[in-house]
């Protein structure tokens, strides 16, 4: 026997690559937007520093400024809000929403260069966003965020909301889900039928059916009871929304989701969900309320389960797809777009793409699992071994 | 990727098939001149005419699917 030659037996290495040390452009949701009017200021750590949200008593809008004070760098987070300012814990200087300082009680005029950062807010779906550009430009025509008719509509339950710091893991590895087909199967329970990507310019969709689970309980996965169609949209590097259809027993329910983050530094991000559902006739306020609870937990559940994942593993540059797999680099060619300067977004960024799947094998090898624990459980019932 | 132009709006796009099933799209401009996908964007899932357009490639032998067995 000879040795194996090098070329032939060539192992293929890794490469983690390390994060991006800038941050995405583009409109990043904060969360509910009711939740910043209690008349407090509320504090964000985001995108490598710290905001301050409050809300103007005169105007009733939100605003988001630096949360550090240009004055001797107090927190005005710590704060509190006054007519349609922030005034800061350390000196009591006073911050209006547009940037400007309003007023300093013990001096005799306002420096006239006395003025801090205030960010670019937008309030839809209920929601308050924030639009980040290390250049600085304003959003560019377009690019904005879709309204969701059900975050309006009294045949829609509220939003459920949730949020959760992630520790250690750049956010890239919750986009790269768009494209994963496979670990919907192995990761979260699912069994996707059909899959196809399509990406253009700064929207990122994932087109996905699902058949039933019936070797899982509905604690384990969303999709144990029905087929489910989906449609989830990535509108800029942060903020999707799911339309999901889900059978269950001769009716389809309707839900719309969102899965949105917004970085907090180059290896960590706050992940956010939350949940709307279409109310079935008869359905009361308290069930609308509840199916939409259960939705959220569905996503509670499997956003789990990608946590625990990308605690473990590790960041790759260069993953080895086969034929089956989607197309994540693409998707990181879309995905780049938002770490690079306007004038170095490249035409293969944002022109469409479209990628269907070839689901054929892997239904046919899923069912068979599916089938196999069945039987599995069937025989344990009977009490055979 | 091998070229495949639209027989309805005459758009020229990249095309791989890895297999009957899968299909791969790369267009190299904007989409204006399809009348289904001008202005929807990645919000449409695809034009019918132009997967005709790539179904009758396949059929007529002038598009190969790579792992056809
Ligand atoms: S690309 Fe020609 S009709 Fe759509
Ligand atoms: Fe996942």
């Amino acid at each position: 026997m000879s040795a194996p030659s090098t070329t032939e037996h060539q192992v293929r290495t890794i490469e983690a690559g390390s994060p991006p040390e800038r941050f995405a452009r583009g409109w990043h949701c904060l969360g509910l937007a009711e939740s910043f009017k209690d008349g407090a200021p509320h504090e964000i750590e985001a995108f490598g520093t710290k905001l301050v949200v409050f809300q103007a008593q005169d105007t009733g809008r939100l605003h988001v400024l630096d949360a550090y004070c240009p004055h001797m760098g107090g927190n005005l987070a710590r704060g509190t809000v006054k007519g349609d300012t922030v005034v800061c814990p350390f000196h009591g200087w006073l911050w209006k929403g547009d940037g400007r300082c309003a007023g300093i009680p013990y001096a005799h005029r306002v420096p006239p260069r006395a003025r801090t950062r205030a960010w670019t807010t937008l309030e839809e779906n209920k929601q308050l966003f924030v639009w980040y550009d290390p250049e600085g430009a304003p959003p560019p025509e377009g690019v904005t965020i879709p309204r969701i008719e059900g975050a309006f509509s009294d045949e829609w339950s509220d939003w459920t909301w949730h949020s959760l710091r992630i520790d250690g893991s750049h956010c890239r590895e919750i986009v790269d889900n768009v494209v994963d087909m496979a670990h919907f199967f192995y990761v979260h329970n699912s069994f996707p039928t059909y899959f196809k990507n399509v990406f253009e310019g700064h929207i990122a969709t994932q087109y996905q059916a699902t058949a039933p689970r019936g070797d899982m309980t509905a604690a384990e996965t969303v999709s144990a009871q029905g087929d489910t169609r989906s449609v989830a949209s990535y509108h800029g590097p942060s903020y999707m929304v799911v339309y999901l259809d889900m059978d269950v027993d001769g009716t389809t329910v309707e839900t719309a989701m969102i899965n949105c983050h917004y970085p907090v530094s180059a290896d960590s991000f706050v992940l956010m969900y939350g949940a709307l559902v279409k109310k079935l006739p008869g359905m009361t306020d308290e069930m609308a309320a509840e199916s939409a609870a259960m939705a959220a937990q569905g996503l509670a559940a499997g956003f789990e389960q990608d946590i625990e994942i990308w605690k473990n593993k590790t960041r790759i540059d260069n993953p080895l797809l086969c034929d089956q797999d989607g197309p994540v680099y693409q998707l990181r060619r879309w995905y780049e777009q938002f770490y690079v300067d306007v004038a170095d977004v490249r035409p293969e960024m944002t022109d469409r793409f479209e990628f269907e799947i070839d689901t054929e094998r892997a239904v046919k090898v899923w069912q068979a699992e599916v089938d196999a624990n069945l039987a599995r459980r069937a025989r344990a019932a009977r009490g055979e071994a | 990727m091998r070229p495949v132009t639209c027989e309805e709006c005459g758009t020229g796009v990249l095309v791989e098939k890895r297999s009957l099933p899968h299909t791969s799209v790369q267009w190299t401009g904007p989409t204006d001149r399809c009348p289904q996908l001008a202005g929807g964007g990645a919000r449409i899932e695809g034009c019918t005419r132009l997967r005709a357009s790539i179904e009758r490639e396949v059929r007529e032998g002038r598009l190969t699917v790579a792992h056809d067995d």
